[in-house]
């Protein structure tokens, strides 16, 4: 947006705080199968609503339609996942999410719908590699083919009994949202089951 | 393992799921005016047949939606998903929810509303 305020303060901590960068050398040679970084301080607002919540989130986001079952949508930086029949999760540039909660809160003025800050309860990886869907697959029950979990696709399942939502955002490419609590685990257990693919975790 | 077809995701694994028992107990409008013998048929006595079985879903690790699932208890095999407040649309469904015990309690006919005549599918919460 053209009023990107310079003066927005991010937080000191984020999810993965101190922890230290991992890098396990791909066995083949090569690039490592497994590419982790944490998305730091990604915005992220819960909404909840039926479809009359539409022309606020056309008029903060950008976005036209709200994204169908098992999908998101994708403007520029932002995505806007679809997480159940009346609830979506926007994924917003770092630091934009105090902002576009209150003027999403003023659309919805009168209509039944809720706007819920979420950043800091939840953790985004970004994950990447030619193995990441292979390092998913040991962990996760969905069908992760790339033609079935496409580009476009978004799903909540379990990765090692730890609730994620993830988004393809390309055939080897992946967010991963987590809970922060769960995010060094969620970590932890990406490096353990890529060290064959070779991994290197970014901080 | 079994697979189920969420309403509202697909087809996802069972692990994702929680089941939340048998559905279709309507709860008593005047419990006041019950028996503590009647409502707890209400309160506390759950089916467990041997065979299809009209239970209560939960899409737990997905999109925490509801929804009714007929089950075979015996083969697991799933007859039927149907949403939160309807009843089944299958035959077998249908026969399973008539022959159920649950049909001929006071604490189910204290879950009419009071107008009655109201069809079946209405007084029904799930």
């Amino acid at each position: 947006m053209a009023d990107a305020s310079p003066q927005i303060r991010l937080p000191g901590r984020n999810a993965l705080s101190g922890r230290p960068a991992i890098t396990h050398a791909n066995q083949d040679g090569g690039k490592p199968g497994l590419v982790i970084e944490e998305l730091v301080h990604l915005g992220k607002l819960n909404i909840r609503g039926a479809a009359d919540i539409l022309p606020g989130i056309t008029a903060q986001t950008g976005c036209q339609s709200l994204p169908e079952n098992n999908r998101f949508v994708t403007i520029g930086e932002r995505h806007l996942a679809w997480l159940g029949p009346d609830e979506y999760l926007l994924l917003c540039e770092a630091g934009r999410e105090d902002e576009i909660q209150t003027r999403l809160r003023q659309d919805f003025e009168g209509i039944h719908a809720a706007v819920t800050n979420v950043t800091d309860g939840l953790c985004a990886l970004g994950i990447r590699g030619g193995s990441v869907r292979k390092v998913l697959a040991k962990g996760c029950a969905l069908d992760l083919h790339e033609e079935v979990f496409a580009a476009g696709q978004c799903a909540q399942s379990l990765l090692s009994h730890a609730g994620i939502t993830l988004l393809a955002t390309g055939e080897t490419r992946f967010v991963l949202v987590c809970r922060t609590s769960f995010a060094p685990y969620v970590v932890d257990w990406l490096v353990d089951a890529a060290l064959e693919y070779g991994v290197s975790y970014r901080t | 393992m079994l697979l189920i077809n969420c309403p509202h995701c697909g087809p996802r694994e069972e692990s994702e799921f929680s089941c939340g028992g048998e559905a279709h107990i309507a709860r008593p409008l005047a419990e006041n005016t019950l028996t503590d013998a009647a409502f707890a048929d209400y309160l506390f006595l759950r089916d467990n047949p041997k065979g299809l079985f009209l239970e209560r879903w939960r899409h737990a690790a997905g999109c925490r939606r509801w929804f009714n699932m007929a089950r075979d208890t015996v083969t697991h095999e799933i007859i039927e998903i149907y949403p939160m407040g309807s009843l089944p649309k299958t035959k077998a469904g249908k026969v399973a929810h008539a022959a159920s015990w649950r049909r001929e309690t006071a604490a189910e006919a204290a879950a009419k509303p009071a107008k009655a005549k109201a069809p079946r599918a209405k007084k029904e919460n799930g």
